[in-house]
This record gives C-alpha cells, sequence and structure tokens, in this order.
C-alpha cells in the first residue's frame, strides 16, 4: 500500500521537477476551471453574449497553450527515469484513447451504444495517463 | 546495460541518495539504473562519467544479444 502511495504522490522527485509539476497543475486546475465556468454560466441570460464568448474562449485556449508550454518544460527538466515513466504513460493513454474510441465507433455506427462525447475521450485520457503513470513508478521503485 | 555504479558508489561510501543528489536526479533513478533495469541518458551517463573521473565506456557496459 505505502508503495502505491509513494508512487502517487510522486515521493523523491527532485525540488525543480516538483516544483514543474505543480506549475502544470495549476494550469490543469484554471484551465478546467474555464471549462466549468462555462458549464455553469449556462443559467444566465450573458451566457451566450458574443463579449462572454470571446473572453471565455481566449482565456480557455490561453491557459491550455501555456498549460502544453509547460508541461513541455516538465518533460524536459524532468528526472531521466520519470521522463520515461511519463513518455511511456503518455503513449499507453493516446493508444488506448485511440483503440477505444474507433472500436466505440464502429458499434455506435451498428446502433449497439451511442456516439461517445468529447468529454469521455478526454476522461479517458486522463484516467489511462494517471494508471500508465503510477504502474510506472511501482514498476521501478 | 550492465555498469559499475553500485561498485563505484560503494567505494566512495555513499548511499544511493548521496549519489541522486551529486547528479540531481530521484533515488530510483539511481536504483532503477545499478539494477539494470533502465538505461541512463546520453547526457546523465555524461554526468555520470564526470562525478566519478572515469570514460562512460569504463562505466557502462552494454549487454550484447546474440
Amino acid at each position: 500500500m505505502s508503495k502505491i502511495l509513494d508512487a502517487i504522490l510522486c515521493k523523491g522527485l527532485p525540488a525543480r521537477d516538483i516544483k514543474n509539476a505543480n506549475r502544470v497543475n495549476l494550469l490543469a486546475i484554471l484551465w478546467a476551471g474555464t471549462l466549468a465556468v462555462t458549464a455553469l454560466s449556462r443559467e444566465y441570460t450573458w451566457h451566450s453574449t458574443m463579449l462572454f464568448i470571446s473572453i471565455i474562449f481566449t482565456v480557455h485556449t490561453a491557459i491550455g497553450v501555456l498549460m502544453v508550454f509547460a508541461f513541455r518544460k516538465f518533460l524536459k527538466e524532468l528526472d531521466d527515469l520519470e521522463r520515461k515513466i511519463q513518455l511511456d504513460a503518455l503513449a499507453l493513454s493516446v493508444g488506448v484513447t485511440i483503440i477505444s474510441f474507433s472500436s466505440s465507433s464502429i458499434l455506435s455506427v451498428a446502433g449497439v451504444i451511442e456516439k461517445l462525447d468529447q468529454s469521455s475521450l478526454i476522461m479517458l485520457m486522463a484516467i489511462t495517463y494517471m494508471i500508465g503513470t503510477v504502474v510506472g513508478r511501482i514498476k521501478y521503485r | 546495460m550492465k555498469n559499475c555504479l553500485k561498485v563505484l558508489r560503494a567505494e566512495r561510501d555513499w548511499t544511493q541518495a548521496d549519489l541522486a543528489e551529486n547528479l540531481e536526479v530521484s533515488r530510483q533513478t539511481i536504483n532503477a539504473i545499478e539494477k539494470g533495469k533502465f538505461d541512463p541518458s546520453l547526457p546523465l551517463a555524461f554526468k555520470v562519467s564526470r562525478l566519478f573521473s572515469m570514460p562512460i565506456e569504463d562505466i557502462f557496459d552494454e549487454e550484447f544479444e546474440i
């Protein structure tokens, strides 16, 4: 159990990597926050105004771009082993997501299941990425 | 890839954590390299080489599979 906890909490990483990871996490929270604001604002009349859409689109995109650059910096400066773990997890995440969606599209065309939406795609990517990271850390610990 | 990192570390009476601090990597990285589970990147191999003042090929030995 402690092995799993250590893997989740990325125990043992150099301070530089923790700092970079925190920056990425903060931007990811802000990025998700702008999506939440969009969803929650549906009840208000100003939700569909051009000004609101322009602002939320600009802020969401800008935070997304900053997050990509922060993640790039994080990977570039990352501890050697942790970089391999992260890249393996990313490969797993992308692979599982593409295969799942292509397979599910066959089922949705046949009418067996409903078409999956974008949020499922993001959720699946995030979950497989997290699983890949934790499994990798346990494997090399 | 085989390596003599553990021997070099023991000669200096260093722990894995000491070596990790010198090389600015995690202790897990040192452990994985010593066990042969993970091959270091070229920049890290050069860092190890500089730290022990030894050529890379004297520290790391490629295992050929026939």
